[in-house]
């Protein structure tokens, strides 16, 4: 009787000592990060470290797949605690019952400055006015110059319309023999024409997406408009200088154009500040103590008009997460100062109090300059028809008019009737 | 009667399996296809729109752009070439000239290396290769052919011989081997026969080559073209679809209208559509090969 009495307690002391190891285990979250693992390792080690409570995974996957991964998975109960998301994608998320509203989050234990520091907070909104994201990086679009080659061209400053981004392309090209403006005019799905494409919209005072004051949305483009920018684009191609070969490219940081530039096959680029960083870099390696010379500058814009774009990221939290607490807590450490200061250098942050403390040094000027010329989405992402969709018939149209498939009367006038029929 | 419930007990597993795992997913897609299905609302489900995704991709601009690029040159050119390219290589490979210098071996294992190159790293080679500083425009450029670089996979003069190219590289040697394998069953005496007859080389192979590889070469020829016809990696992979919609083909217009556009219902109906072209080939398949093979066991 006894021996089963020592036997009882005993398993009764492992099965207590095994709850005691049990709920001493960390809570693990995931974290899906669209970008290179280097970037956030050391951030998320901190922060582990700082909270022996909480493992973080990080899951990775690229840029293209990542939202309709997320959404397939979030739309099954299943999915990462934590997304990395464009800026544009979260409406849409919210909308579609993928993410957490985090607005009782925002109320009790608010980032040190409030959600009101944040840029591009209109795009963290759902329909339903609730906070389905909270703004982690921004940046802005532009123009990358090759100073050297332009010297000489005979250019001495910085072209200020896109006439004279176009004649001093052409003047890079007939004068040196080496690429002008080369960008990447491929057709994928998410390529950066897209981004052009609206830029120089954009600079004429013009959206494809507009909303009206009764709140309703509308195509805000005239054929001529959407013709006037494939003919802009296309002179460049038409021309030599832009290469052909840019046909196939889609990407800013396509690696033909980055190394390009670096070796100095190409004067002119249009790219995010990581990019351009890359390059700087790059150049740097391979001359070493040489001055880089490169200058960045804004889009062509008009006083009164913008010309690039507000971009970035949002963190996410997933509605099936079981760790909803946890989840924000990484998501607030992710956002803070200490990350951008010490960790996650490669992006700007996206609250307006840390964006003012950045010394954009010499190089990145071109940008400082561009982001009072910057606006959101605004419209394209909150209005009836899915962003991707917007891209990929921009990007489609653009692509058929570059190339030569049909004039650019008929790919305008495609772009135009396939969004359309999209529209309510 | 026994034998028949014999035979149908025996068959069930399989005919349950089947119904699992094809019939479902086929019935079920079916559904999606009269719906208005996203991605965006796959929590809420699609509204039912009975025919309308049809009418509207039977009636899209690009419907006929999109089904000639899939059976002309994705599915008729590239079969076309890979047979005859295949049935090449297999007779080269077959001569005597080849066993005397000793390099039928070697050159089986050669055919051995992009045939077992998965379509992916296939796609990723010859995009290196084709790009603008790439080895054929830095040979073409050598040779003096050309004095400016080609953007094979951009120019639409270049793109489809281009794409059609990099999946010869890397199914023709599954060709040529199995037509290899069945050029050497025919019996050596027929070759003695049709030498002794008089018989030209080119008699030689329509008379006595060609009937015994007829059968292999329906199979393969079949067999490809349900491999080509439903094929999304080679066109994704080195064209997105572009320049453009240029070599946009079903299997990419079905990826980009589902994940892309969102328009899980649309796509779905693309795919029934896709289902119901592959059917067709099925019964052929089974009318011209199946039977055949079914009638000989009997």
């Amino acid at each position: 009787m006894l021996k089963l009495l020592a036997a009882g307690l005993i398993a009764s002391a492992a099965i207590v000592g095994t709850a005691g190891i049990a709920a001493a285990d960390p809570v693990t979250i995931t974290f899906r990060f669209n970008d290179t693992e280097q970037e956030v390792r050391g951030a998320i080690d901190e922060f582990q470290k700082q909270n022996p409570d909480i493992k973080v995974e990080l899951q990775r996957i690229g840029w293209k797949d990542a939202r309709n991964q997320f959404l397939r998975e979030a739309a099954v109960g299943q999915g990462p605690d934590v997304a990395h998301v464009a800026q544009v994608w979260v409406t849409e998320m919210g909308d579609a019952g993928a993410t957490l509203a985090l607005d009782d989050f925002l109320q009790k234990d608010p980032p040190p400055n409030g959600f009101a520091d944040f840029a591009a907070q209109d795009l963290a909104h759902g329909k339903d006015g609730k906070i389905y994201g909270l703004p982690w990086t921004t940046d802005t679009w532009a123009m990358v110059y090759r100073t050297d080659l332009l010297k000489e061209a005979g250019i001495d400053s910085l072209p200020t319309t896109w006439e004279d981004m176009r004649k001093d392309s052409e003047a890079v090209y007939k004068k040196t023999g080496k690429a002008g403006f080369g960008f990447p005019a491929g057709s994928s799905a998410s390529g950066a024409m897209w981004f052009l494409a609206n830029f120089y919209w954009w600079s004429e005072g013009k959206a494809l997406i507009v909303q009206k004051q009764d709140g309703s949305y509308a195509l805000g483009l005239e054929p001529a408009d959407v013709v006037a920018a494939m003919n802009y684009y296309k002179q460049y191609m038409d021309g030599g200088d832009n290469p052909q070969s840019n046909l196939a490219a889609s990407d800013a940081h396509d690696p033909a154009i980055m190394q390009a530039l670096v070796s100095g096959n190409q004067a002119m680029g249009a790219m995010p500040p990581n990019t351009y960083k890359e390059i700087l870099k790059a150049y740097a390696d391979a001359n070493p103590g040489k001055e880089p010379p490169f200058a960045s500058g804004p889009f062509p814009h008009q006083p009164d008009t913008k010309s690039s774009m507000i971009g970035g990221r949002m963190l996410v939290i997933n509605a099936n997460t079981k760790h909803p607490d946890e989840a924000w807590k990484f998501v607030k450490y992710m956002a803070s100062q200490g990350v951008f200061a010490n960790f996650y250098r490669t992006q700007f942050p996206a609250q307006n109090s840390l964006l003012k403390q950045i010394d954009f040094g010499a190089p990145l000027k071109g940008f400082a300059e561009q982001f009072p010329f910057a606006r959101t989405w605004g419209a394209y992402a909150s209005g009836p028809v899915p962003i991707g969709t917007l891209w990929n018939a921009t990007q489609r149209a653009f692509g058929k008019a570059l190339s030569g498939q049909v004039s650019t009367e008929d790919a305008a006038k495609e772009l135009l009737a396939e969004i359309g029929k999209q529209m309510p | 009667m026994r034998d028949r419930l014999f035979i149908t007990t025996m068959l069930l597993p399989s005919m349950v399996l089947l119904v699992l795992f094809y019939g479902y997913p086929i019935f079920d897609n079916l559904r999606i296809s009269f719906t208005d299905l996203s991605l965006l609302g796959m929590k809420k489900g699609g509204n039912w729109v009975g025919l309308a995704n049809y009418r509207e991709l039977f009636h899209s601009g690009e419907f006929n752009h999109i089904l000639f690029n899939t059976f002309i040159w994705l599915t008729a050119t590239s079969v076309v070439l890979r047979l005859l390219f295949g049935l090449g290589i297999a007779l080269l490979l077959n001569t005597r000239a080849m066993r005397v210098l000793r390099l039928a071996a070697v050159s089986r294992f050669a055919l051995l290396i992009p045939w077992a190159t998965p379509p992916i790293v296939a796609v990723v080679i010859w995009r290196f290769l084709l790009e603008r500083n790439g080895f054929v425009n830095d040979a073409l450029i050598g040779l003096g052919l050309i004095s400016q670089p080609i953007a094979f996979l951009a120019d639409i003069r270049t793109v489809w011989p281009s794409i059609v190219l990099i999946m010869l590289w890397n199914t023709v040697p599954l060709i040529a081997l199995s037509l290899l394998s069945s050029l050497q069953t025919v019996p050596e005496e027929y070759y003695e026969a049709a030498e002794l007859d008089g018989a030209t080389s080119w008699q030689t192979f329509r008379f006595v080559t060609l009937p015994f590889l007829m059968p292999a070469i329906l199979v393969l020829g079949l067999m490809s073209v349900f491999w080509s016809f439903n094929n999304f990696v080679y066109v994704w992979l080195a064209t997105g679809a572009g320049p453009g919609t240029f070599t946009n083909v079903l299997a990419t217009e079905v990826y980009l209208k589902a994940f892309v556009d969102f328009r899980l219902g649309y796509s779905s109906a693309i795919g029934m559509v896709m289902a119901v072209v592959m059917g067709a080939f099925g019964i052929l398949y089974l009318r011209l090969v199946a039977q055949r093979q079914l009638e000989e066991t009997l």
